[in-house]
């Protein structure tokens, strides 16, 4: 099978910006972490810079925007599947959660 | 009869048609993409419980405390470095350049041994303090806090120690010319994929 797309043209100095951007955006995470902040606010900054790493990380070192549509969207399978199984944990965890802590 | 086989045709020709692949990849790379996804799953069931565990704990450590953040810090850097480096190795095999193919191969390894390295002396330091799989020692009341973290980070690790395997394996086929860019691209999604469970650990584990 022959590889299409111009994967040639990918020239080094682009991975360079792309792993100075992930860098920022650890740092970024790093200051979230040690800043003073609201629990919640700090959990959604920190999904924020998670999932922009992510994205630049499967963009461009694992190359999915140079893939077809059908295989980028095969791998938003297990986004999917968390989100049911998180919404399904989560609420499991509000109000008096002692019930669930009977271990002891 | 004419129009069946037409039809037959543009069938074939069209992207579900099973003439062609419709992902545009070669087999190993998609099947590389389907382990990748069911791995994810698996990383993905380890922090939703440990978020479970954690929000129904009364209290929780401070990580920031617990852990030498100057070292999960450097580790990361050092991952995210070595995924970069391995970006470069794919492009250089993809441009049949297997010497610097095979030089940037070892940069990744070397990336990744630095990073065990740095786990098995973090392991090593949290187990003199007393923390076992079923005890914590920072808080007794909570041992999710450990068994999270030697599980999440176990896993995580030994995902690495099997990245330097196969990228060692697939450097030395670089070095002896057997080396195909597919084969070092294939190694690369894994390495890039235990890069990115690790921005997950460090963030949700870590920092949270």
């Amino acid at each position: 099978m022959s590889d299409h797309h111009g994967e040639h043209s990918i020239s080094y100095g682009l991975y360079f910006k792309v792993w100075a951007w992930l860098l920022v955006l650890t740092a970024l995470a790093l200051g979230v972490g040690y800043a003073p902040l609201n629990e919640t606010i700090k959990a959604f900054l920190l999904v924020g810079t998670t999932l922009l790493k992510i994205l630049v990380i499967a963009a461009y070192f694992m190359h999915l925007r140079y893939e077809r549509i059908n295989l980028i969207l095969v791998t938003f399978a297990p986004l999917i599947l968390v989100i049911i199984m998180f919404a399904f944990t989560y609420p499991e965890t509000l109000g008096n959660a002692t019930h669930v802590l009977q271990v002891r | 009869m004419d129009s069946s086989i037409a039809e037959q045709q543009r069938i074939l020709a069209s992207d579900w048609g099973g003439g062609k692949s419709p992902f545009g990849t070669t087999w190993s790379k998609f099947m590389m993409w389907i382990f990748i996804i069911s791995d994810a799953l698996t990383f993905a069931a380890f922090l939703i419980a440990y978020g479970f565990m954690r929000n129904i704990s009364p209290a929780w450590p401070k990580q920031t405390e617990v852990f030498n953040m100057v070292l999960i810090t450097f580790m990361t850097f050092v991952l995210i470095s070595s995924s970069a480096v391995m970006a470069m190795a794919v492009a250089a095999a993809r441009a049949a350049d297997p010497k610097k193919a095979f030089q940037f191969l070892v940069l990744t390894i070397v990336g990744g041994v630095i990073f065990l390295g740095c786990q098995a002396y973090e392991w090593t330091h949290f187990i003199e303090e007393g923390a076992t799989l079923t005890h914590n020692p920072f808080l007794p009341e909570v041992p999710q806090f450990t068994s999270s973290f030697f599980v999440i980070t176990g896993f995580h690790g030994f995902h690495v120690l099997s990245g330097v395997v196969i990228l060692a394996i697939v450097a030395l086929r670089a070095a002896m010319g057997k080396y195909s860019g597919d084969g070092v691209e294939n190694a690369g999604l894994y390495w890039h994929f235990v890069d990115v469970v690790w921005v997950f650990v460090f963030a949700f584990y870590y920092l949270l």
